[in-house]
């Protein structure tokens, strides 16, 4: 409302502008005519306040950071007690067809080194993946070494097998409640990286968002825990890759957030950016903009932690990533 | 460069989509300069500065939003944080305690936030503080009042 009118206002003038000083004050007059745009709209805004008598609340607040809360958003959903009988149920009808432990925990293991170069660049040998991988996955390793946790690709690989069997008992597992909702929320890329290890994609089981997943599959609590316990840098990342909340773009620069930039979270606070602006930040001042805390990590500090050999997933990995970038 | 005018781009945007969001500030981009802005901030109220319209001039930096705004004011105030003459505003977040994630409309909330909360030790107005930190609350309001009237209240006529 307060544009339309204010142009009005102001062509007339600057009409009568351009006939007295055409030639002579042809440089002064663009900026005489923004000036005198700007006086109209605030003598419109002005008289309308008075007209209107009052204000209205004005208490000015500092921005919110643009903080998410995605952290507030990873719920650990425990398993329901009442899905036990089911869970075993379900498996003892697939015994026959666990013939394939082992494999699973290699292929397990094989997409957390897929996962991890991605992040480090490094040489891709299994030890320094493990390396760069160890402060998030530490536990989940150690594990998957001995006895066989993870339900979820034992799960997939007898279904190959079962798959038909699956479809049937679907039809009648629907009123039975594990959250399919959290399935996605698991390492997104450790589902997509062992369906590559395992070769053609039908021989997969299921997608993180198949219908015909059997709901009485049980979910990996422990996977779903870590993030929350150490991995909190990247962890998160892979945690929330599916929360409504992640920005699309980079709040600094706006470009939009590509693969890598969506699963970076440099900062406890949850602020994300883009590598290149964390890079430029990292060079100023280095502090988060959403806390303007300082990053707790610096390239060369994390050098020498990895030459230290002890705690080096978060520095070399963001190392990593920024030479990378 | 080429970020600080994406990011000013997107401002603009956001500033013309959420044209009546805030009913206090009108942020206005220069026609030729995308890096040169105005701003009309209203006075808040239950402050001697309510009824009045004051005008801001920003220059942003091409660092932005690494480095921040230069605003001041083009509206004459009487405030102990902002110069009388050159308009020049004292504020943490317009210096040291800048964040890239503030953005200018939210600049200007600080700014109307700073207006209705003065800080009399760091002052930029000397008699203005004084007034305040010698506990003249009366002198300080009435005379911020005048000012307010004289410059950015529209004139009777």
């Amino acid at each position: 409302m307060v544009t339309d009118s204010t142009t009005n206002a102001s062509i007339p003038m600057a009409a009568s502008n351009s006939k007295d000083f055409a030639k002579k004050k042809r440089v002064n007059r663009s900026a005489k005519l923004k000036q005198c745009k700007l006086d109209a709209r605030r003598e419109q805004w002005l008289s309308q306040v008075k007209n209107k008598g009052g204000f209205g609340d004005s208490s000015g607040h500092p921005p919110c950071s643009e903080s998410q809360s995605s952290m507030e958003n990873l719920e650990v959903k425990p398993r329901g007690e009442k899905e036990g009988g089911s869970i075993y149920h379900h498996y003892s009808d697939s015994d026959s067809a666990s013939n394939s432990p082992t494999s699973h925990t290699s292929s397990v293991l094989g997409s957390s080194n897929v996962s991890g170069t991605i992040f480090t660049g490094s040489g891709g040998s299994s030890s320094s993946s493990g390396g760069s991988c160890s402060g998030s996955v530490t536990g989940e390793d150690e594990d998957d070494d001995g006895c066989l946790d993870d339900w979820e690709a034992v799960a997939d690989a007898l279904a190959v097998t079962n798959k038909k069997q699956e479809q049937d008992k679907h039809s009648f597992d629907n009123q039975s409640v594990v959250p399919s909702v959290s399935l996605p929320e698991l390492k997104p890329e450790e589902r997509v990286e062992g369906n590559v290890q395992k070769g053609p994609p039908n021989c997969r089981a299921w997608k993180p968002d198949d219908a015909f997943r059997p709901q009485t599959l049980p979910n990996l609590s422990k996977q779903l825990s870590f993030p929350m316990k150490s991995g909190r840098q990247y962890g998160c990342a892979w945690g929330c890759k599916n929360v409504v909340s992640v920005p699309t773009t980079c709040p600094i620069c706006c470009e939009d957030l590509d693969y890598t930039d969506s699963r970076f979270l440099p900062c406890s606070c949850g602020f994300r950016l883009c590598l290149f602006c964390h890079k430029r930040i990292l060079e100023d001042d280095g502090r988060c903009p959403g806390c303007r805390k300082q990053y707790d990590y610096e390239p060369i500090k994390g050098e020498a932690t990895i030459d230290g050999g002890s705690l080096t997933f978060k520095l070399g990995r963001s190392c990593s990533m920024i030479t990378r970038s | 460069m080429q970020a600080s005018r994406a990011r000013l781009f997107k401002e603009y945007k956001e500033v013309q989509r959420e044209k009546t969001a805030d009913p206090d500030i009108q942020l206005v981009c220069d026609d030729s300069n995308i890096f040169k802005w105005n701003a009309l901030v209203k006075g808040p109220s239950e402050t001697p500065y309510e009824g009045g319209i004051f005008q801001l001039a920003f220059s942003v930096p091409e660092q932005y939003p690494l480095q921040p705004p230069q605003v001041r004011f083009l509206t004459k105030i009487f405030h102990p944080n902002v110069h009388f003459k050159t308009g020049e505003i004292c504020l943490d977040i317009l210096k040291n305690a800048w964040s890239p994630a503030w953005t200018l409309q939210s600049v200007c909330r600080a700014i109307i936030a700073l207006m209705a909360h003065p800080e009399p030790d760091s002052p930029l107005n000397c008699d203005s503080g004084n007034l305040l930190r010698s506990g003249d609350i009366r002198g300080f309001q009435s005379m911020a009042r005048m000012y307010t009237k004289l410059a950015a209240m529209p004139k009777k006529s």
